[in-house]
Order: structure tokens, then sequence, then C-alpha cells
């Protein structure tokens, strides 16, 4: 009996030693002070920067109040419950990106509280990075990014030429090659807010009211209904909207979190499985296996930008990656014309379906990555 | 009165007032469990168990109170999304223990008919570990936060002690409190107290599960935290009643959808399972008693 009790307020003792302990910190200059009444939050700076805030917030109503700190999606930051009247407590929040953040005051501990934005500048402090890796994986990645946009700019403004000049069938024969290297970067043009709407929307997505634009929309053009009188202007605007994009990647201040690049890697995978497997990314011209190997080759090119981090951390998970790529990558090959791929429907269900689970069991492993690149 | 508050620091009797509703809440809280843990094991005849009882609620104290020091004369502190997610585990623990325990007390009960006496007695030959970890985490989960509530209250920088008087004093009020209702549940005859306290015990464990919920949806461990099921206005959780309702029954006027459908689905499974007819009277009913009191000597 004693020794299954001492276990058990071993166990009983786990949580508690999940306590995770943070620096205190005294009041200073650069505090943010917060004056909470019954009916209003008043704050005395509308920013700040990345890295340690500290707020001393006083309680001058009758009423308990709570003070939080919200990232996007009411995420909470940071708290303190529980402030009786006449208190001041104090609350030191880390906030690791520039982002606008919410300041809310609950007075009576209830509801969504007395908000305001505080608007956060500075370096992302997401990770820290004492052996610089983490900043070398970025700059990788970032260099991978922007040599694909260089032959995006390229391989499309062919395209929109081909178009443009009636020949249908070259037209044709470029629009995979053009969208291989959309689809390798697609979710860092994913960031740029409207922008993948505008260049790869699908018909079966368009909201009522919606102008149509992007590769799609050419597909259709090309395969269905023949040109129509405002291609050339579809296509033209392709070419301003990735211009757009062009100047986004290369402006100096373009950075990539470290800890995103996995979740690129990932997002390129499960684009695949959630949307492309079924055939419906490119219905009119069933050009889907090239989008297939763009993601793939995305979703590496990501992993390889993490790969000395991985080798480092998890020697074992970079191992399972690499062969899972290389399983994929071979079964990919079976479908293989010259430089390009059979038509997607002619590829078979249960080819689709062995696609699928080379697609998910890379994907399960690949979803790894993130935690091991942010841990310490 | 606001308007007021907004001009100058609040009157020391709202701040008294404000911190002791938060001591007497966060002690209701802690208390509630415990108290009908003993009167159990009171009206069981089993007082030789509650050194367990005092053992888990001395282990939560302690560790309380080291947190208390570590922090106060320490350099660092536990910050609070991180309070959460103890509190919220801790609670969904406490929540699985109490259930287990009157699912098991009603089963061992009434297995042998009118023996009340002895089939709770029965139940708790297996119990010193259960009633040790159970009056543990009901303490400790709302200790962690409890101590740091104290650190800041102690430590508060606008200088008054009020609120740290305040806040002592709503903690023994409810210290108070709960004796009283632990000598208001003694007083009842046996069936009645089992069949009551039992009730109040999973609508106890509804809102600790429920505040568990919260509490892990605050320290971002699970989604929603900004979906509210509903938000009763005009209903002041800072009164005296708000407190008590909260203190008691973990209740608040703004549920998440979460936690209000968690607490429903608590409740109606587990009242069902506790209230459901028991099938068979269960004629080996002397033999297991015999069986189980030789077993325990």
């Amino acid at each position: 009996m004693r020794k299954s009790t001492l276990a058990l307020m071993a166990a009983a003792a786990l949580p508690f030693s999940l306590v995770a302990c943070t620096e205190k910190s005294t009041a200073s200059d650069g505090d943010v002070i917060v004056t909470a009444t019954d009916d209003s939050c008043d704050i005395s700076a509308t920013t700040g920067t990345t890295g340690k805030t500290t707020f001393q917030v006083t309680n001058n109503g009758s009423k308990v109040t709570e003070f939080y700190v919200f990232a996007e999606g009411d995420r909470a930051m940071g708290e303190v419950e529980n402030i009786g009247p006449g208190l001041q407590r104090q609350l030191i929040v880390t906030l690791p990106e520039a982002a606008t953040y919410q300041l809310a005051c609950k007075p009576g501990m209830v509801g969504t509280g007395i908000r305001q934005d505080f608007v956060v500048t500075g370096d992302s402090q997401a990770a820290t990075d004492e052996s610089g890796q983490l900043a070398e994986a970025a700059d990788g990645y970032r260099r991978y990014i922007r040599s694909q946009i260089v032959a995006l700019q390229d391989t499309t403004a062919q395209f929109v030429a081909a178009i443009q000049a009636g020949n249908i069938e070259q037209a044709k024969a470029l629009f995979p090659i053009a969208r291989t290297y959309y689809e390798r970067i697609e979710p860092e043009a994913e960031s740029f807010g409207e922008l993948d709407p505008k260049l790869d929307l699908r018909e079966a997505d368009l909201e009522p009211g919606q102008v149509w634009t992007g590769f799609h929309r050419l597909e259709k053009d090309l395969w269905v209904t023949g040109i129509q009188p405002d291609t050339n202007a579809v296509a033209d605007q392709l070419k301003v909207d990735i211009a757009y994009l062009a100047d986004q990647v290369n402006a100096a201040d373009y950075s990539i979190d470290p800890t995103k690049i996995a979740g690129d890697a990932q997002g390129l995978l499960d684009e695949i499985s959630t949307s492309k497997i079924s055939g419906e990314e490119d219905i009119f011209s069933h050009t889907d296996l090239w989008d297939f190997q763009a993601n793939v080759d995305g979703s590496q090119a990501a992993i390889a930008a993490l790969n000395p981090i991985l080798q480092e951390r998890n020697p074992e998970l970079a191992q399972r990656i690499s062969d899972r790529f290389a399983d994929l990558d071979a079964t990919l090959a079976q479908f293989r014309i010259g430089d390009g791929f059979v038509f997607y429907d002619t590829v078979t269900e249960a080819q689709r379906q062995e696609l699928s689970r080379k697609i998910d069991a890379l994907s399960a492993e690949v979803s790894q990555v993130q935690e091991v690149v942010a841990g310490q | 009165m606001s308007v007021l508050a907004a001009a100058s620091t609040p009157s020391v009797a709202t701040q008294l007032f404000g911190s002791g509703l938060i001591g007497l809440r966060e002690g209701l809280e802690a208390g509630i469990v415990v108290m009908i843990l003993a009167a159990y094991l009171v009206k069981a005849q089993r007082k030789d168990a509650l050194k367990w009882v005092w053992l888990g609620v001395l282990a939560a104290v302690v560790m309380v109170a080291i947190i208390f020091f570590a922090i106060h004369y320490g350099t660092s502190t536990v910050d609070g999304l991180t309070a959460e997610v103890i509190a919220g585990i801790a609670s969904l623990i406490a929540v699985v223990i109490v259930t287990a325990m009157v699912l098991w007390m009603r089963t061992a009960a009434k297995n042998i008919s009118g023996e009340l006496k002895a089939g709770m007695e029965k139940a708790l030959v297996a119990g010193p570990v259960a009633i040790l970890t159970l009056a543990f985490f009901a303490v400790g989960r709302e200790g962690v936060e409890t101590a740091l509530l104290m650190v800041g209250y102690a430590e508060n920088t606008a200088g008054s002690s009020w609120p740290l008087i305040g806040l002592l004093l709503g903690i023994l009020v409810a210290a108070v409190l709960t004796v009283a209702m632990y000598f208001g549940a003694l007083r009842l005859n046996l069936t009645t107290f089992f069949r009551y306290t039992a009730i109040f015990l999973i609508v106890v464990a509804a809102g600790i599960l429920s505040y568990g919920i919260r509490a892990l949806q605050t320290g971002n461990v699970l989604p929603g935290a900004g979906n509210f099921a509903f938000n009763l206005t005009g209903y002041d959780p800072s009164t005296w009643y708000g407190t008590v309702l909260a203190g008691i029954f973990n209740f608040r006027p703004d549920p998440t959808v979460l936690q209000a459908s968690a607490w429903v689905i608590y409740l109606v499974v587990v009242l069902a399972l506790f209230l459901r007819p028991q099938s068979s009277p269960a004629p080996a009913a002397a033999t297991t008693i015999s069986a189980s009191e030789t077993h325990e000597s």
C-alpha cells in the first residue's frame, strides 16, 4: 500500500512539475500602464516592439477585473486574473511577432472585455537561434523562393505570349510548366493576402459576383470555351499579378520565419491530399500530375533548407522523410512521359489511392518537423 | 459608483470586499469536494481513513506554500497561462476521480440492500490512494492559482495591504462556510445523505470539468476560447451570490460552447448512470460483506 501511495503521489504531482518559470521583472520606464475601471480600460501606449512587454495593471474600479493580451484568433498570450479593486498587478508577456495584438480589460471577469489594438513592430523573436542555423535555413529557403519566382515570371510570359499570338497548342503545352513554378512556392504566395485567389482560383470556388482571373480561367478558355473577348486581358492580368508577387518576394524586408518553412512543407503536401488527388485542380486540362510533382518538389526544397537542423536534432526523422520522398518520386515517375506526365484522367482509381497513401505517409513524417525546428 | 471609482482609487471597503470575494471563491472551490469526502468518511464510520484526506490536503497546501515562497523570494514566477494549464489538467483528474468514486459507491451501496454503511465501507477499502489523490487535486488545482494570487497581492505595487487582508479574510470565510456545510451534511440521515451528496457532487464535478475546459482554452491547449455559448447580461459574478455560485458550482454567465456542452453532457450521462435502476439485487450480498471484512482485517 505504501509503495503504491507513493507512486500515486508522484503521478499526482506530475502536472505541477510542468510549471514553466518566467523571469520576474520590476517596474521600469518602458512599462505599459493599464488603468482599469468598471467601464473603461486606459492604456498608456498603443504600440510596442517585439519581445518582452511589461504591463502594469491597476484596477480603480469596484469590480474584480482581468487583463488579457490576445493574438489573432483570440489566442491568449498572457493574462492576469482576479485583480481586486485597488490592486496593481504586473503582467509580462513575450510578443514574438510583429503583429496587431489586442488588449482587453474584463471588469466583472465576464464577456469579451473592453478591447483595443496594440500594434507591435520589430524583428521576429519566435525562436532563439544561437547557432544561426535557423537564420541560415530561412535564408536558404528564401533563395529558393526567389529562384522559382524568376522562372515563374519567365514561363508565364511565354505562356501569355502564346495565348495572345493565338497559338493554342503551344499555350496548352506551356500551361502546366508555368504552373510548376507557382505550385512549388504556393504557400508563400498565399501569405500575401488576396494574391492566391487572383492567380489560382478554381471555377468551383468562385463566389457570386467575383471576377475570375488567373491560371484556371485561362485553362478553361484554352481547353473548353475557346478564346474569349477578354482572354488577352486576363492573360495580361496574370502577368501583372505575378509581377506583384515577384516584387513582394524580392523586397529587401521579405523574410521567412524559420518555423514557417516546415509549415510550408506540410502545406504543400496537404494541397495534394485535400484538393488535388481528386483531379479537381486541373479539371479541364488534366495536368494535375505536373502540379503534384511541383508540390512535392517545393515541399522537398523546404525540408532541404531545414535539413542541417533535422540532422542534428532528429537524424532518424530526417532519414525517414528522405526515404518517403524518394518513394513518392519513384511512384510519380511511373506516370512520366518525356518531360511531362500522363493526363490525370488516365490515372485509375487504384493508382490514385496508392499515390494518396504515399502522400499521407510522407505527410505524417513531415508534420513532426515543425516541432523539432521550434523546440530548443 | 463607477464614475466615482474612475476618479480616484476605490475605498478601503471596496478593496476588502473585492479581494474578499476572490478569496471566498477560491476557498470554496478548493474546499467543497474535500468537505463532502470527509463527511462521507465520517458517515461511513471510517474516521480512520480521514488521515488520507488530511494527507492529501496537506500535500497540496505544502505545494502551494512552496510555490508561494519560491516565487515571493525567488526571481522567477509562473506565467498566468501556465497556471491555467496546470489548473485545467488537475481539474480533469479530479473530475475523473470524483465520477469514479460516486458511481462506484452507488454499486457498492446498492449491492447490499439496506446495509448502506457496509457498502460504503467496502467501497472505501481500496480507497486510501483514491482519497488522498482526490483531496490533493481538489485543493491543488485551486492552490497554484491561489499561490499566484497571494504573491501578486503580497507584492502589490500599489502598496496597499487591504487587498491581501481581504483575500485572506475571504479564504477564512470560505473555510467557515465549508465547515458549516460539513456539519449540515452530517445531520442528514444516511440514505438521504448518500443520495443527495452524490447528486450534489456530480453537479460540482460538472462545474469542475467545465472550469478545467475553460482553463485549458485560456491556456491555448483547447480551441474555441472566444466562442461563447451565451452571455447573461445583468448577472454580475463579482457579487456575493455570483461568487458563491462560482465557488460551489463553478458557474459563470459566459461559458464557451465547449464548456457548456461538456457540462450538459457530463451531467446527463453521469446522472443517468447514477440514477438508473439497479438491475439485480445481488443475492450474494452477505458473502460479499464477509469476504470484504475478512479481506480487510
